[in-house]
């Protein structure tokens, strides 16, 4: 009875992680097709089921380590990227994005050798974007690795906790645009303003860190207002 | 009256302004520069301690004879290198890198920590001694190290570093010498540093050279890693005296007439009631109402 008893619990245990792990796995997954990389329909909305069929590993657990896919970024999120040719360069660079990479990381601490592969991993396959999606907080010794090797890949990082729902789905968050560096461009000379002077979004906010805003990129708001209808403001990243 | 005169302005005249303006932002650019330039060391010292950190993570590289009570020379001579620029926050979080790695977190020993048996989050420490022994304390803290030696070992060292970051050290901070708690000294090193000691031929000009550099140390006139390019260039020349000193006579007239404020002098300064401006005020009125009495 009582064997039977902590069986359940532990099946029940089981199956609440397994929850939590899927719903992080759609999150991502939403999130990197917003960004504009291409994903399939059934990559993005895969059922629970589905989900435990193909990462249940030998002991009826989800096995994180396989728990990891990448993305190549589509014709339009590339034209996003784009840097017009200006006088002063007329070939400019090339625009800075490429394949994602997303691993889930287990282990109930993350420090520098972790960090460490996972920036070697992401250069050995060529990634030029990396998520790591922890269960934990990753120690600030590690997260300094990230600037580290900015020069040749980029990670980000996020807590499985932060993943469990999609914030931008939730009816008090705006819709959030990224512009293009043209649009940014005619948006300043529509209003004849700096860039400076544009109210700011930070990095580190929730939204901003969903879409993988850089600093200097403007993003387009548009709130729902009573009176107007749509309402569109516009944030510089700070 | 004063209606002839035109109202003076308020305005500032901005004759000579684009030379000043040059000039001054000339200046805003050092400036600006000198502290970019202080930013960028400070990154640069940060991350050398990142590298160091995880060089240290993977340590001891000798295994046996070795342990850690006796590290390999080699060994302890690199740990003590890198850990220079470590402040004691630094040092945690080697700490905390190392039991992530499953290892003790004395850098120079190679055991995996102890680990707590059983569930919860503290610990009673100290049941056996008097009362005052006695302590609740994080499971983490006991998790830490493989034995209560490597904890003393290793705070041993962390004691010796410095509080103070490494990029706003000064020279004399920048050398400092770390100790292992029991550190042995290998025949070798005693010979070595013996003979370093033993000088057999006085050599007069390398003793100047090496006084003035103590007192420059002492003085602070070495320029520590953030001074090195400052905004200042203050050089100081010694001024050469050529005539013969004559000691001071009382014949002296100079001297005679300074002689009954002479106690009153406080390092060659006397004072006196009163600022000179306000007796020479007192003065002048003097004078005034004398002329007014006239008048």
């Amino acid at each position: 009875m009582n064997d039977d008893d902590s069986a359940n619990k532990q099946r029940e245990a089981g199956n609440r992680e397994t929850a939590r792990l899927w719903r992080a796995w759609r999150t991502v997954h939403e999130l990197v097709q917003d960004r504009g990389y291409i994903l399939s329909e059934e990559e993005v909305k895969i059922s629970l089921e589905d989900f435990e069929r193909k990462f249940r590993g030998g002991d009826n657990q989800i096995d994180k380590r396989t728990m990891q896919f990448s993305a190549t970024p589509s014709d339009e999120m590339m034209k996003r990227y784009t840097n017009p040719s200006t006088d002063r360069d007329p070939i400019p660079p090339p625009p800075d994005v490429g394949t994602i990479f997303v691993q889930f990381q287990e282990g109930d601490s993350i420090g520098i050798k972790h960090m460490r592969k996972f920036a070697q991993d992401l250069t050995g396959g060529n990634y030029h974007t990396g998520i790591l999606v922890t269960s934990v907080n990753i120690t600030p010794a590690a997260l300094k690795i990230i600037p580290a090797v900015a020069s040749e890949t980029k990670i980000e990082t996020f807590l499985e906790a932060d993943l469990l729902v999609n914030i931008t789905h939730h009816e008090l968050v705006p819709k959030h645009v990224l512009l293009s560096k043209e649009e940014k461009t005619a948006l300043l000379q529509r209003y004849r303003l700096k860039d400076t002077q544009l109210p700011r979004i930070q990095v580190g906010d929730p939204v901003a860190r969903y879409l993988g805003l850089r600093r200097g990129q403007v993003v387009k708001i548009i709130r729902k207002s009573e009176t107007a209808g749509r309402y569109a403001s516009y944030r510089l990243t700070v | 009256m004063a209606s002839t005169q035109t109202p003076k302005s308020i305005l500032k005249k901005n004759t000579s302004y684009p030379a000043a303006s040059e000039a001054r932002a000339e200046r805003d650019r050092e400036t600006a520069l000198y502290h970019a330039n202080l930013i960028q060391q400070r990154k640069d010292v940060e991350y050398e301690i990142l590298l160091s950190t995880e060089t240290l993570i993977d340590y001891p590289l000798a295994t046996s004879p070795y342990d850690s009570g006796n590290p390999s020379p080699a060994d302890a001579k690199t740990f003590k290198e890198l850990l220079r620029p470590f402040q004691p926050s630094d040092y945690d979080v080697l700490i905390t890198e190392r039991n992530i790695n499953e290892r003790c977190g004395y850098t120079l020993c190679a055991n995996p920590p102890h680990k707590e048996r059983g569930g919860g989050k503290y610990r009673m420490v100290g049941k056996n001694g008097k009362g005052k022994d006695f302590k609740v304390v994080d499971k983490k803290e006991l998790e830490k190290w493989c034995s209560e030696a490597c904890a003393k070992r290793a705070l041993y060292v962390r004691v010796q570093l410095s509080e103070t970051a490494a990029w706003e050290r000064g020279a004399w901070e920048s050398t400092i010498k770390i100790d292992l708690l029991d550190e042995p000294k290998s025949e070798s090193d005693t010979v070595v540093e013996g003979l370093q000691k033993l000088q057999l031929t006085e050599d007069v000009n390398a003793r100047k050279k090496q006084g003035a550099a103590d007192l420059a140390l002492e003085r602070g006139d070495q320029k520590g890693l953030a001074a090195r390019n400052g905004l200042v260039d203050v050089k100081i020349l010694e001024k050469d005296v050529q005539r013969e000193p004559v000691a001071p006579s009382l014949q002296d007239e100079e001297l005679s007439d300074r002689l009954d404020t002479m106690h009153l002098t406080l390092e060659g300064h006397t004072s006196s009631f009163g600022s000179r401006r306000n007796r020479r005020h007192e003065e002048d009125e003097d004078e005034e109402e004398a002329s007014d009495w006239i008048m």
